[in-house]
């Protein structure tokens, strides 16, 4: 149990010294930071232009944003978990992997009798407890950012709603993390390593998306969800693929939890993520000891 | 001259046996192909709903006639242009860092430079190498989306469109080869290599991604499902006429947007291949002489990266950095 704590102790010590991940943690926290501030800007910029088009009598249609919540100001901080946050994630998935075969602590450790799957089991927890230390500024910031715009403190409910959206962005880039991971433990080098997962975070993000829904690349990093286009085999193949996507997955549940309306199924969303987490884990945690000492024998 | 092109002819070498590089390609090949199809695939949807339509006029036996969706073949490479925005620029970056990163890990560097090669060979052999590089690269991904166009898109593409996507593919090119000098430059004058590819990494994610994305969430067409002034049913007279309203919004908004050179690479290639409606079958000469802005800042970025990686990538601090 001490091998674990100290484990984890070292994780997070190691992710604070980190550059990289350093540098993707300012720029997620400063767009974090200024998001609200775009968000009210633009929904601001909405309502004026809903006021002239009544005013010249151009239509009857309702403010689109007569039934906003305050925290549909927080739209891009979902953009930004998706893009800077799963990017932060797989770096420190990668570097905590790759950190141990570089230095041979890996070798090391695994000389001892020592548990494979409790090693990376508490490597990953380290990057969780410090992923979850990041989340947490993170929502101070956006709650105060909100608070300040408001010119109130938040009400009770949706500072819950605000905390549980965390929550699921927390659960939502550990996914990257442990895919982070395994390129580390399975990659021949150092770029390969990093860039895999940032393929497949760019096939998660953009490719699938578009494949079942017609979406451009572009639009799909803009929070408000693309019309999908029905017909020519396109829900077909959304039902396929659709489950792949997790960004739009996280997409719809964040809606949800944000009350900002998500679209698509909230059963199918929370499923997809749980399944990816537990087969990532899976994978992850089965890691054979010799595979792990296999640069030993290079 | 001669030692600029045994290292350009290494580097090729090199690129053409890496597996990796294989796998950039071939992925980027088939999103901007599978772009193209899902475009294509989309049309059709119009198409029949157009049908469908006017078969129910017809059955109403109303005498209105309906305008049908026009197919413009080039207008169905809007995501195979943001691809290459996006995950291009990215590969751009790994082709860069890796030109320098690769001598530095191998040690390779200390024996090139034992060489009597003059202060610019090196460095003027990989820019070589990546121009040849990229150029291949963009021939066979236009190539690959000129053939998705004619058979599965059955477009009819006209003599003037090869010229546009000739022009397209050399902006392409542009950016590529931008985004891949920038690496170069960073790997050669960070102290760590894992310095120069965060440097480059962070660069990318703020210029490709950030920027365009803050701008483009401050549109208020795009505050809307399907659009804002779609659901509010307003023509695109009124639509202008109602925008000049807020000309300080979307000049702050719009100064912010072209702050990023993705953005002109972006408008560049839109109103090029007509993607953008304002450009559509619009004469060359006439879209070349509206964006001309974009065409020179691209050229300009382009070249001011390329001599910034001549400049970075020399004996003097290679070596000091590995010694």
């Amino acid at each position: 149990m001490s091998g674990f704590v100290a484990t984890v102790r070292h994780e997070v010590l190691s992710a604070r010294r980190e550059r990289m991940p350093q540098a993707l943690l300012v720029v997620f926290l400063g767009m974090v930071t200024i998001s609200s501030l775009i968000g009210w800007l633009t929904h601001r910029t909405v309502t004026s232009v809903w006021q002239t088009t009544v005013a010249a009598g151009l239509t009857t249609a309702p403010d689109p944003f007569a039934q906003a919540t305050p925290l549909s100001y927080v739209g891009n901080v979902v953009i930004y978990v998706i893009l800077i946050g799963a990017l932060l994630a797989i770096v420190l998935g990668v570097s905590s992997t790759l950190r141990g075969r570089r230095s041979r602590t890996t070798d090391l450790i695994l000389s001892r009798p020592v548990d494979v799957a409790v090693h990376l089991g508490a490597k990953l927890a380290g990057m969780a407890l410090w992923l979850g230390v990041v989340l947490a500024m993170a929502a101070t910031l956006t709650w105060l950012s909100i608070s300040l715009i408001l010119r109130g403190a938040l009400g009770a409910g949706d500072t819950a709603r605000l905390v549980s959206f965390f929550a699921l962005a927390w659960a939502f880039l550990l996914i990257f993390v442990v895919l982070g991971m395994l390129s580390g433990v399975h990659g021949s080098r150092e770029t390969s390593a990093l860039l895999l997962p940032i393929v497949a975070w760019s096939v998660i993000t953009f490719v699938l998306p578009q494949l079942g829904t017609a979406a451009l690349p572009v639009s799909l990093l803009n929070p408000v969800a693309a019309v999908p286009v029905q017909g020519a085999g396109f829900a077909l193949v959304q039902q396929v693929v659709g489950p792949f996507a997790l960004a739009e997955q996280f997409k719809t549940l964040s809606g949800t939890l944000l009350g900002t309306g998500g679209a698509g199924s909230v059963g199918t969303a929370a499923a997809a993520l749980a399944i990816a987490l537990a087969v990532g884990l899976l994978a992850l945690l089965g890691t054979k000891r010799d595979h792990l000492r296999r640069d030993l024998r290079d | 001259m001669t030692s600029t092109l045994v290292v350009a002819r290494k580097e090729l070498l090199d690129l053409r046996r890496n597996r990796f590089m294989a796998l950039l390609l071939g992925f980027i090949l088939v999103a901007v192909t599978l772009s193209v199809i899902v475009g294509a695939a989309q049309f059709r949807v119009k198409l029949d709903e157009f049908h469908q339509y006017v078969a129910a006029l017809k059955a109403s036996g109303s005498t209105v006639t309906a305008a049908a969706p026009q197919l413009f073949p080039l207008q169905l490479l809007r995501g195979s242009i943001e691809y290459i925005e996006l995950i291009g620029a990215l590969f751009a970056i790994v082709v860069g860092y890796g030109m320098v990163a690769k001598e530095k890990q191998r040690a390779t560097i200390e024996l090139l430079f034992s060489r009597p090669v003059s202060r610019y060979s090196v460095a003027g052999g990989k820019l070589l190498a990546l121009a040849v590089t990229w150029l291949v690269a963009v021939v066979v991904v236009f190539a690959a989306v000129i053939g998705v166009l004619l058979v599965v898109g059955r477009a009819p593409l006209q003599p003037v469109d090869a010229g546009r996507l000739l022009i397209a593919a050399t902006v392409a090119w542009a950016y590529l080869l931008l985004w891949s000098s920038v690496a170069m430059a960073l790997a050669s004058t960070s102290t760590r290599l894992s310095t120069g590819l965060i440097a480059v990494l962070v660069l990318w994610l703020v210029v490709v991604l950030i920027v365009p994305q803050i701008g483009d969430t401050m549109d208020p067409d795009n505050q809307v499902p399907g659009g804002l002034f779609t659901s509010l049913q307003i023509a695109k007279p009124d639509e202008q006429a109602v925008l000049a309203h807020f000309a300080g919004y979307d000049t702050v908004r719009n100064g912010l947007e072209v702050t990023s050179v993705t953005k002109h690479y972006e408008r560049l290639s839109f109103a090029l291949l007509g993607i953008k409606d304002t450009f559509n079958q619009l004469p060359i000469a006439t879209v070349a002489r509206q964006t001309l802005t974009y065409s020179l800042s691209l050229v300009l970025a382009s070249a001011a990266a390329v001599v910034l990686a001549l400049v970075t990538t020399t004996r003097k601090r290679l070596l000091r950095r590995t010694s």
